[in-house]
């Protein structure tokens, strides 16, 4: 059985945690404390260090499912479990204000693990605010990384299959990755 | 002297009231331990409230890693059913970190005592200043 390990990241309040609880097999390990920052999300509870669950994908293919905190104060947790991962599934809630602006820094945030591994953005809260558009977060990622193609999905996190769907599409380029990498050198 | 008021849905962080008496119990830490190097009060989601001794130390991050620390000891506890997380000592080669729960708040103690304190003393005045500072926010 292969293993791959995908990070969830975003800004607080775009549904990392509720993503990972429609996907995953096992209990949730969640470490939420009560959220004093309601002017940024108005949600009771917040994580602060991590979530964890795991889903088997065709039998053959187990994915640990990483959350990070979305508060930038946390960031020395992205370090942590950015070196561990090699898929970023980037959430983005696009009632969040300036969210393509807000996009683009998370990724830059995250550089390291897109270079080396593959990421798929997920616009989420497209019911509460309908702009801006996929385009739109597609003409500024172009603008952003013109490197790399990195598709944008409009995902509701509370739908499993909706998320299943994202997560399989992640593992197939994190896979494609794998097998387009130049074989080391025989010494 | 009238202690500030602040209605009860304010932050932690905040609010006045929270932080004088966070100010009052580190001081009166201090006054038990002088091996006390840093202390911290902190949210449960990792906003400092307030601090002692804070020239080396970056509080706001401490606050944010005591945070995830106590976190993440919780969900140990939780997960292997041993009940209530009570507290958590990372013991160091020059140094010790003790933090524990301020009962029935959302409030952290974090304190960093120096290896002239034993492990034992300064639990014990970790969980004396937790009271107190129930006490004091009642």
């Amino acid at each position: 059985m292969s293993e791959h390990v995908v990070l969830f990241a975003g800004p607080m309040g775009s549904g990392k945690t509720t993503a990972i609880r429609s996907l995953s097999e096992i209990d949730v390990v969640s470490t939420e404390a009560t959220n004093t920052d309601r002017a940024t999300a108005d949600k009771e509870t917040t994580t602060v260090a991590l979530d964890y669950g795991e889903i088997t994908l065709d039998d053959v293919t187990k994915v640990r499912l990483y959350g990070v905190p979305g508060q930038k104060r946390f960031d020395f947790m992205w370090s942590i479990l950015a070196g561990r991962a090699r898929g970023l599934l980037l959430l983005i809630n696009n009632d969040a204000p300036d969210s393509v602006n807000l996009l683009i820094e998370y990724l830059s945030d995250f550089r390291e693990l897109h270079e080396r591994g593959a990421v798929i953005i997920g616009v989420t809260k497209s019911d509460v605010a309908s702009t801006p558009t996929v385009a739109e977060y597609s003409a500024a990622l172009t603008a952003a990384v013109p490197e790399q193609l990195i598709p944008v999905f409009t995902v509701d996190p509370r739908n499993a299959e909706e998320m299943r769907t994202l997560l399989l599409s992640l593992v197939a380029s994190v896979e494609m990755r794998e097998l387009l990498a130049p074989a080391p050198e025989k010494i | 002297m009238n202690q500030p008021l602040a209605p009860a849905t304010v932050p932690s962080h905040l609010n006045p009231v929270h932080i004088d008496a966070g100010n009052r119990t580190l001081a009166e830490m201090q006054d038990l331990a002088s091996s006390l190097t840093f202390a911290a009060m902190l949210t449960d989601d990792g906003f400092e409230i307030v601090h002692l001794n804070g020239a080396h130390t970056d509080g706001g991050r401490f606050a944010s890693m005591s945070s995830s620390v106590q976190a993440l000891s919780d969900a140990v506890a939780h997960e292997l059913k041993i009940g209530t997380n009570e507290y958590v000592i990372i013991a160091s080669e020059l140094g010790h970190v003790i933090q524990l729960r301020v009962q029935g708040h959302p409030i952290v103690i974090a304190a960093l005592f120096d290896t002239h304190e034993t492990l034992g003393k300064g639990l014990s005045i970790a969980r004396i200043a937790a009271r107190r500072m129930a006490e004091l926010i009642a």
